[in-house]
């Protein structure tokens, strides 16, 4: 080999082993025990429950992170107030906490004894040990993923646009409505496929602030770490289904933000 | 009738300026850059609000900040092109042109201004795919789509390539006198606020310096930042074709010039002051300078290490020379002089 | 707000049959989801975890309707605090050492201080973890003491432990009579001398602030004298001293 020729020889190398250390324990769930037995398990019916409460409490988290966090990035993204600095900071901290921290932080805020726990029962609302907690935790997780993001493609919105909206005629709300968040749709796109991924793997601080009850609070990821100590098999398949749910909507966020180009 | 008062600190620079357009005139704005015009056009549309300031047009009052009145600027009519002319990547042209549109007729009010505007063709192409020059022509026609009460042009013409250019400046022209609205426009390039403004107007630093017709400014400037920014001489007259292949040009005014260009009928000519040289009144015209104008030294403004000279013809001149020229030929105001230069320095513009 | 409350308004449940929330031990998990389908008076809902993190949730304010744990000491100690009904001795369970079947590296507890030996246990407190101590402390000498250093994992629930020695991760680990039932033919259980078993009895309440306390009661009472009582019979459990 010649001198110059180490060095992309060196570069390939590094792609094909970090390839293979990604790919091997993604393949080995689908490896490592007959699909017939992985099927089987799917037909339990604790499993079925996991799925459509994982369906349905990511539906209604994604609506909320995205109803929300829209415009709040759009804000954060298009104007300049004091404490935005610190604002951004906010947003982006549940991102650099460990889930079990959140999980606990949560607790200590809206949990029965938390501060903010008393109003919450008064008011008729249950979190701890309900679907509506599921909901708080995963949103609490992954609403920075999408925040973030959105921030960023509002922020490479060439400004002019807006303002050309404006001198013909739309008010703030339809050029952001009409304007800004067309223009944004494949960086809005990509954070919500980085908070949908997130959202359906969250883990700790559902366990913690949630619990994990059958049917009620155990979501995909809860049922795997329930089983795996006696069922295996039972986990692998969960996790196997849980990686085609995944790819699946990776594959369709990405198809939409490229079809909106 | 658009009138722009407006004071305001932007990093550093202070912003001062009184400006008035009438219904169908159209005043140019033109200084470096930095010098605030971008400004200026914001402050009308209402996309910036000035510490103190007061927009009025047509009888509408849209700024007064003693009274605490700030119009926003959805609701002032104004038709802004602007720079890069911003337009929304995600619409189809015609989508673009009928975005300030209400109502089942917008449809065919876009088609109309695209057909005015000669790129009917491009109706559902999206503006990633249109050259500089068409672009143009779509945020025009957009800008003009609700028949706005006031016309905004920032730099309209230089994201375009010299060769463009000069048509769209034709049709630029056209189009804004025929809106018969005020327009402001404003331009780093003085050439082209003098060709498309009625009246020229000079800001530096915040501040307009000079306000008046374009030959004005270029013989008379008030300083010698003016003289230096007003790069250009500008003639009118009408042109018919000479021998040779060439261009002769009848003066408005008196005299004759000739152009490597070509043109007819209404023109202008420029050319621009280092390439005129003087002669004494009585000299015998030698060496291949084509085009000679007697002229009267009207004013000297030393710019640097050169020599500004105003020079009244039929039209006003401004030459520029060495200081060693000035001495050479006593040059002083009331001074006799032949102003000289070539054929092929004379460019012939669009009026 | 608004998804929220959505949320809170479908649980999947049925009106006519209330929804009972019991949380319980780890060793429970088998025997409690094969028996509560029968359970007519209410659609009830097992969360399974260690008995004291269940009792941290508890304390925490959660309000599950049932907390069945593998100790009596800790519904006692909630219900000093307040915060569950007398509990109710419902079952016992034996102490065995379990290695993974067919390995024959352990076959006492004496084996277990032998060098190169690992070991999983239950942390020290959760019930699991605090008998095991108990039988280790009453070993002569410092074997007891020896046998601690060989652990390679303390687990926050049986079924963790168990889990360690299915996958082989593990030579040998302290877990209950009913695991190794459970676990099939994958774990071989190895008797405790009689000397050194500890007295296991599991207890259960109704948590105060239960939303249906009545129901919770009948859950408790079934697992002392219902299916429940007879599934857990049937996975390896023992009766309940007062019986």
């Amino acid at each position: 080999m010649t001198a110059r020729a180490w060095f992309p020889a060196l570069l390939v190398m590094a792609l094909v082993v970090a390839l293979a250390f990604l790919t091997l324990p993604v393949a080995a769930i689908f490896l490592n025990a007959p699909p017939s037995r992985l099927v089987e398990s799917l037909g339990d019916e604790s499993a079925r429950d996991a799925l459509l409460l994982s369906l349905r409490t990511v539906a209604i988290s994604m609506a909320i992170i995205v109803g929300v966090g829209t415009p709040a990035a759009y804000l954060l993204a298009t104007r300049r107030f004091p404490g935005r600095t610190l604002a951004i900071t906010l947003v982006e901290l549940p991102l650099v906490l460990p889930p079990a921290v959140a999980g606990i932080a949560l607790l200590a805020a809206l949990g029965p004894s938390g501060i903010l726990g008393g109003a919450i029962e008064d008011a008729g609302i249950r979190l701890a040990l309900e679907t509506a907690g599921v909901v708080v935790a995963l949103t609490f997780v992954a609403s920075p993923f999408y925040v973030r993001q959105a921030q960023a493609a509002f922020e490479t919105l060439d400004r002019t646009w807006l303002d050309a909206s404006r001198t013909l005629g739309a008010s703030e709300a339809r050029t952001f409505l009409r304007v800004a968040v067309p223009a944004a749709v494949p960086g809005l796109a990509a954070g919500g496929a980085l908070a949908l991924g997130r959202a359906l793997g969250e883990f700790g601080a559902t366990l913690i602030f949630a619990g994990s009850f059958r049917g009620v609070t155990q979501t995909v990821p809860l049922a795997i770490y329930d089983r795996f100590s006696t069922d295996f098999d039972g986990a692998l398949a969960l996790s196997g289904l849980l990686v085609i749910l995944s790819a699946a909507i990776l594959l369709s966020v990405k198809a939409l933000g490229g079809a909106a180009r | 009738m658009l009138r722009v008062e407006a004071r305001a600190e932007l990093g550093g620079l202070i912003l001062e300026v009184e400006l008035e357009a009438a219904a169908g005139e159209c005043l140019a704005l033109a200084g470096p850059s930095g010098a605030g015009k971008t400004t200026v056009l914001r402050i009308a549309a209402g996309l910036l609000r000035p510490a103190r300031g007061r927009v009025a047009c047509g009888g509408r009052v849209w700024l007064d900040t003693e009274r605490g009145v700030s119009v926003p600027p959805e609701e002032r009519r104004c038709g802004y092109v602007f720079q890069e002319y911003a337009l929304f990547p995600h619409l189809s042209v015609w989508r673009n042109v009928a975005y300030p549109l209400r109502g089942s007729e917008r449809r065919e009010r876009a088609r109309e201004l695209l057909e005015r505007f000669g790129i009917a063709r491009l109706a559902d192409a999206r503006p990633g795919s249109l050259s500089g020059g068409e672009r143009q022509r779509v945020a025009v026609a957009r800008a003009l789509a609700r028949r706005p009460d006031a016309l905004l042009l920032d730099e309209p013409l230089s994201a375009l390539d010299s060769r463009t250019r000069a048509a769209a400046a034709r049709e630029l022209g056209s189009v804004i006198r025929e809106a018969e609205v005020p327009a402001l426009l404003v331009t780093h390039d003085f050439g082209e606020a003098a060709q498309l403004g009625d009246r020229v107007g000079v800001i530096d630093r915040g501040r307009v310096v000079q306000l008046g017709l374009a030959g004005e400014l270029a013989a008379s400037p008030a300083s010698a930042f003016v003289a230096d920014f007003a790069g250009a001489v500008v003639l009118t007259g009408v042109a018919r074709p000479g021998p040779d292949g060439l261009t002769l040009v009848d003066l408005d005014g008196g005299g004759q010039v000739t152009s490597v260009d070509g043109g007819r009928g209404e023109v202008a000519v420029s050319v621009y002051p280092w390439e005129i040289a003087l002669e004494p009144p009585d000299a015998a015209h030698p060496g291949s300078a084509q085009n000679h104008l007697p002229a009267e030294v009207a004013s000297l403004t030393e710019v640097g290490n050169r020599v500004r000279l105003g020079l009244a013809a039929g039209q006003p001149l401004v030459a520029e020379v060495t200081p060693a020229a000035v001495r050479a030929l006593d040059l002083a105001p009331g001074q006799r002089v032949i102003a000289s230069w070539k054929a092929a320095a004379t460019r012939v513009v669009a009026r | 707000m608004a998804g929220i409350a959505l949320v809170t308004g479908c649980g999947g449940a049925d009106p006519s049959r209330p929804r009972l929330l019991v949380s319980a031990a780890s060793s429970l998990t088998e025997a409690l989801t094969a028996c509560s389908d029968s359970f007519g008076a209410a659609d009830v809902r097992l969360s399974f975890a260690g008995s004291d993190e269940l009792a941290a949730q508890i304390r925490q304010g959660a309000k599950p309707d049932v907390f069945a744990s593998a100790n009596t000491r800790l519904p006692k100690a909630l219900r000093k605090e307040g915060r569950l009904s007398r509990p109710v001795e419902f079952a016992t369970n034996e102490l065995v050492l379990a290695v993974p079947a067919g390995e024959g590296k352990v076959r006492s507890v004496g084996d277990l201080s032998r060098q190169g030996v690992t070991l999983a246990v239950g942390s020290p407190s959760v019930p699991i973890g605090s008998y095991t101590r108990e039988v280790l402390s009453g070993l002569p000498g410092g074997q007891g003491a020896a046998i601690l250093s060989h652990v390679r994992s303390n687990e926050p629930e049986v079924k963790g432990i168990v889990g360690k020695l299915t996958q082989r991760a593990v030579d040998a680990g302290f877990v209950y009579r009913s695991d190794v039932e459970a676990a099939r033919d994958e774990l071989d259980g190895i008797e405790l001398p009689a000397r050194l078993r500890p007295t296991v009895v599991y207890g259960a309440g109704v948590v105060k602030g239960a939303r249906q306390p009545g129901v919770a009661r009948g859950y408790v009472a079934g697992l002392r004298h219902g299916v429940c009582a007879r599934r857990l019979l049937d996975s390896g459990f023992g009766r309940p001293p007062s019986s």
